[in-house]
């Protein structure tokens, strides 16, 4: 069969012809992609994502007096002084619901979106020494920052738990299983749109040193126009356009509604508020991902 | 023939110059427009070349590393050592070319990297362990090894903030030296440490190569340790590799290159150094080598000639030759005999043999004196040189101790006393 033979001598003219292709398990290039890593090279990190919230956890209660307790003792304190503030001195009425159960709400979640956006928003500024002396995929501290910034809140939030059913014995306020659920998604998007935020300044900060200052700035100012001392049904119709615009606003009704089964929450506000989460992070992702490893030349 | 385990093609790192503000932004800016928006070529990189806001690091490396091969990596301070390590390990990027790789790699640039200092030592192996990118269950198998290397012993659950520096560093290399990567990159580690722990280190590098079949490589200013450990070496200078190849021959040329234009020195009547007594011609340092491309080492004999005008009339003259470490120590300082002369040129000259001097960085110093007591010029730190090792059948790697290295001859015999001890 000449026409198979001529097939075979062409073949082995392609085969001989063809370069050879070294395989290669890696490769650095000039540019990082927007994805960074892929999800299997973090996920070989994990238990060095572990240490590292260990780490941190562990690293700042050394040689401190009354260490973890300081993790119930700091919400605790701010509420009574929220109480003695805005409800017996200024005289916000908090309805038939005890002051202290009612800002204590507030301020558990509102702690969970500072501690993660400000957390974050450090993981260049803090880790500048082992980013530039040793290489792990970066975004491992970040996480590992959101994984102890999230079990430091599950210590709060049983704290809460605790204080809800101290006035819920004493007759002060009602139960309803059926809302309890709404926490879950409260959480997951104040988490979530802190974290995205924390990213994108992380990389600002980084460079940029004086915004760690107008960090601080934002959150101050941030918690003025979150619900967290008052309900939305309380802000004058003139002004509700900017506490409406801020997304964190509806997860604060929705996480007390979920408690104490009062609030407004309009569908339009939580997809907004969900889609603008979704957007931040996976914008953080990508601008953190990118700008990483340019920003290990300047730093 | 091995595989090739690492291959960079054309890499070169670009830094951008001056500090970082409101001006740095609004050119980020600028560049971000032209190039994304606009679709225009970066603005930075075509610019004219006289604007100097940038340094080369490195300007088109080009090497292929094969399995199981140590390469050192020398140059001087600023040469991109560094800057090439740090883009092997992945921490900076190049600006231009790809390096590519088989096999994990392990980079060893700073001992202790992200070691909490007040956590213990347990907890710091682990910390670093995991960063090195060992997983839980490798280091739970090493841990017994990592302490007993380190011999940190009772301190393991003491923070490590109390350990003694040396303690500290052991720790830190004891986890980084379990590590078993395909490719391990060290950087000047071996500079930190008491010797017998370098020796220790040394040897489980050296291990590392020849039982593993492991790549290493390794950059250091100890060039024993360099022509001792590597196969091959890379002379960066400059951002570009000036040589490469057999690692003996590099190091060689490297110190004979980095030397030699200081070993001569002539200077003009009018702008001769000096002062109104004595003014000096000429300066040379001449190593006796057969070979005017080797390196001075520590068998070769050193001649000092120099030459200096003696402006005064009848002086009864003497000059000093004096050698010094790099540290500052004197090792000797040889006079002249006294003699009276006149004005006019004078020339001098000193042999120091061959197998004298330990290896290390000197230099000479001139010394003129008047009358044997008054000090007419004082001529520092004229010569530098340096004196490599040489070695035959000695597995021992750390630096030779002393400043001098004489043969005088040590010699044992078997005493008949001993025997008549065990009769």
């Amino acid at each position: 069969m000449p026409a198979m033979k001529e097939y075979t001598t062409l073949l082995t003219k392609i085969f001989d012809n063809m370069p050879e292709r070294p395989h290669w398990d890696w490769e650095i290039k000039t540019e990082t992609s927007w994805f960074g890593v892929s999800i299997k090279e973090l996920y070989s990190y994990k238990d060095l994502l572990l240490r590292l919230t260990r780490k941190e956890f562990l690293g700042s209660y050394q040689q401190t007096l009354l260490g973890p307790f300081w993790v119930l003792l700091q919400p605790l304190l701010t509420t009574l002084i929220y109480v003695l503030v805005f409800n017996t001195v200024i005289g916000i009425s908090t309805g038939d619901t005890p002051p202290m159960l009612f800002n204590l709400i507030g301020i558990t979640l509102w702690n969970l979106f500072s501690e993660v956006f400000l957390n974050t928003s450090k993981t260049f500024i803090l880790n500048v020494e082992v980013f530039s002396k040793i290489y792990f995929p970066r975004m491992i501290v970040a996480l590992s920052g959101l994984w102890l910034q999230i079990i430091l809140f599950g210590v709060q939030l049983l704290f809460l738990f605790s204080i809800y059913l101290f006035f819920l014995f004493k007759g002060q306020t009602n139960f309803n299983i059926s809302h309890l659920w709404m926490i879950i998604p409260a959480i997951i998007t104040t988490a979530g749109i802190g974290f995205g935020a924390g990213l994108i300044f992380s990389i600002l900060t980084a460079k940029y040193r004086d915004l760690l200052a107008l960090i601080q700035l934002l959150i101050r100012l941030l918690m003025f126009v979150c619900p967290i001392f008052y309900t939305m049904s309380m802000v004058p119709q003139k002004v509700k356009w900017l506490v409406n615009l801020n997304p964190l606003s509806v997860q604060f009704e929705l996480f007390r509604y979920a408690f104490l089964g009062q609030g407004n929450i309009s569908a339009v506000e939580i997809i907004y508020s969900s889609v603008f989460m979704i957007a931040l992070i996976f914008f953080g992702i990508l601008l953190f991902n990118k700008m990483s490893d340019k920003l290990m030349d300047v730093i | 023939m091995s595989e090739i385990v690492i291959q960079a093609e054309n890499i070169s790192k670009k830094f951008q110059l001056g500090t970082i503000g409101t001006d740095s932004l609004r050119r980020e800016l600028q560049q971000w427009w032209e190039r994304s928006i606009l679709k225009k070529p970066d603005p930075f990189l075509t610019q004219l070349p006289d604007q100097e806001d940038h340094i080369w690091a490195l300007q088109d490396i080009n090497f292929e590393i094969k399995q199981g091969e140590t390469w050192g990596i020398v140059g001087r301070n600023g040469a991109g050592k560094s800057t090439f390590l740090k883009i092997l390990s992945r921490i900076i990027k190049p600006t231009t070319g790809t390096i590519r790789g088989k096999g994990r790699i392990s980079s060893l640039l700073e001992v202790g990297t992200g070691f909490h200092p007040e956590l213990t030592g347990r907890e710091n192996i682990f910390i670093s362990g995991h960063m090195l990118g060992m997983n839980k269950r490798e280091i739970l198998q090493k841990f017994d090894e990592i302490v007993d290397f380190a011999g940190i012993g009772v301190f393991l659950d003491t923070p490590v903030k109390r350990y003694s520096s040396g303690m500290y560093v052991r720790l830190a290399f004891a986890v980084a030296a379990h590590l078993e990567p395909d490719i391990l990159i060290v950087d000047e580690v071996l500079a930190v440490g008491d010797a017998e722990f370098q020796k220790k280190c040394l040897g489980s590098m050296k291990d590392a190569t020849s039982k593993a079949g492991r790549t290493v490589i390794f950059v250091s200013h100890n060039l024993q340790a360099v022509n001792n450990l590597c196969s091959n070496a890379i002379w960066l200078e400059k951002g570009m590799i000036k040589t490469t190849g057999d690692a003996r021959s590099v190091v060689n040329s490297y110190l004979g290159g980095a030397q030699k234009k200081s070993w001569k020195q002539e200077f003009s009547r009018e702008n001769a150094p000096g002062n109104e007594y004595i003014k000096i011609l000429s300066v040379e340092l001449i190593p006796h080598l057969q070979d005017s491309l080797s390196a001075i080492d520590i068998r070769t004999a050193i001649t000092v000639k120099f030459k200096f005008y003696n402006t005064s009339n009848n002086t009864n003259l003497s000059t000093d030759l004096l050698l010094f470490t790099l540290s500052g120590e004197c090792i000797f300082d040889i006079p002249s005999k006294p003699t009276v002369y006149n004005e006019g040129v004078i020339e001098g000259e000193c042999t120091i043999p061959g197998n004298f001097l330990n290896d290390g960085s000197y230099y000479f110093s001139l010394y003129f004196v008047k009358d044997t007591s008054q000090e007419l010029l004082s001529y520092d730190e004229c010569l530098f040189f340096e004196v490599a090792d040489y070695r035959e059948n000695v597995n021992w790697y750390d630096k030779w101790w002393g400043y001098v290295r004489p043969q005088f001859p040590l010699t044992l015999v078997h005493s008949t006393e001993i025997e008549s001890y065990n009769a």
